[in-house]
């Protein structure tokens, strides 16, 4: 599929772009690494404390992180789409690139469930109470799914690149 | 004298070894989500960009984010062995060494004034100042691939 992407995409005029501008890919890499330390800061406090962490403070104040959590994303989903357009064939056969694609679509899937299913029953429960298992659960996937992209991401250069 | 910390056992196992540097590296981007991650939520909300927190939950927050700190330090030490004599002419790196020391004076700073005072809005510049050690530390710390 990231194959098919890739030949569609190479020698298109944004990837040669991106790739005839020797400053730009350091700036996508700078902003890349402030959008998952907004995504990454966020989750981690909101997550642990869905888990059971930090109980003095409430879970739905915690929830207003989310519009960083949110823009975090958008920056990494524009400079993370900036990269593949500026090196596509390296990307699209990497395995390391695939399986992080894999766990942010699995990471996204899991925040539509925390919207949908989770979200709405957090009101209901006491902050003292330990947490629902399906709220643990979910919080969990969120934090794992997102650590591995994390590491994955770093991974990249170093692994399976044809 | 950092061309012989280069020669050491450590050092030549992080720089010669196939698995150690991206290791490391995970580790580093790992520990940089937590400590920068936790630091930049605690500083937006002392600035009042966001309204999320509590400040008496603080100290577990800056404990997990000291976590990552010690992550970061060791992984970075260890980093740092393998090219250290490039390293220690590097701007970029300094910089970061300087950024991150500041931010960690002003984290003693916050935390003691909060124990002192609870919350307090005297905490905007320093939360302001750190925030920006961060996001610059950040910054640096990519440019060192790039800038030597």
């Amino acid at each position: 599929m990231f194959e098919k992407l890739a030949e569609l995409i190479v020698d298109s005029p944004l990837n040669q772009w991106i790739q005839a501008k020797y400053w730009l890919w350091p700036i996508l890499e700078i902003t890349h690494f402030l959008g998952l330390t907004l995504l990454l800061g966020g989750l981690i406090i909101i997550d642990l404390r869905m888990i059971g962490f930090f109980r003095n403070i409430d879970h739905k104040t915690t929830h207003k992180l989310i519009p960083l959590v949110a823009l975090g994303f958008i920056l990494n989903l524009i400079t993370g789409v900036l990269f593949f357009y500026g090196d596509p064939m390296r990307y699209s056969i990497n395995i390391a690139f695939q399986i992080k694609m894999l766990l942010v679509l699995i990471a996204g899937c899991n925040a539509a469930i925390y919207h949908f299913k989770i979200d709405p029953l957090l009101g209901t429960i006491n902050n003292n109470d330990s947490s629902p298992l399906a709220i643990s659960i979910v919080a969990a996937i969120s934090l794992g799914a997102w650590t591995g992209v994390l590491l994955l991401g770093r991974l990249i250069p170093y692994i399976g690149t044809g | 004298m950092f061309v012989w910390v280069e020669n050491t056992a450590l050092a030549l196992w992080v720089s010669t070894s196939l698995w150690a540097y991206p290791l490391l590296l995970s580790l580093h981007i790992v520990g940089l989500a937590i400590v920068a991650g936790i630091f930049s939520m605690r500083d937006m909300h002392l600035i009042g960009v966001v309204n999320a927190l509590q400040v008496s939950q603080f100290n577990d927050l800056t404990k997990l984010a000291y976590l990552g700190f010690i992550i970061n330090a060791i992984s970075g030490f260890l980093l740092f062995t393998s090219q250290a004599s490039i390293f220690i002419t590097s701007i970029p790196f300094l910089s970061k060494i300087a950024l991150i020391s500041i931010a960690m004076v002003l984290t003693l700073f916050i935390n003691k004034v909060i124990k002192r005072d609870g919350n307090n809005t005297r905490l905007k510049i320093p939360a302001f100042i750190s925030l920006l050690c961060w996001i610059n530390a950040i910054v640096a710390g990519r440019l060192i691939a790039y800038i030597f």
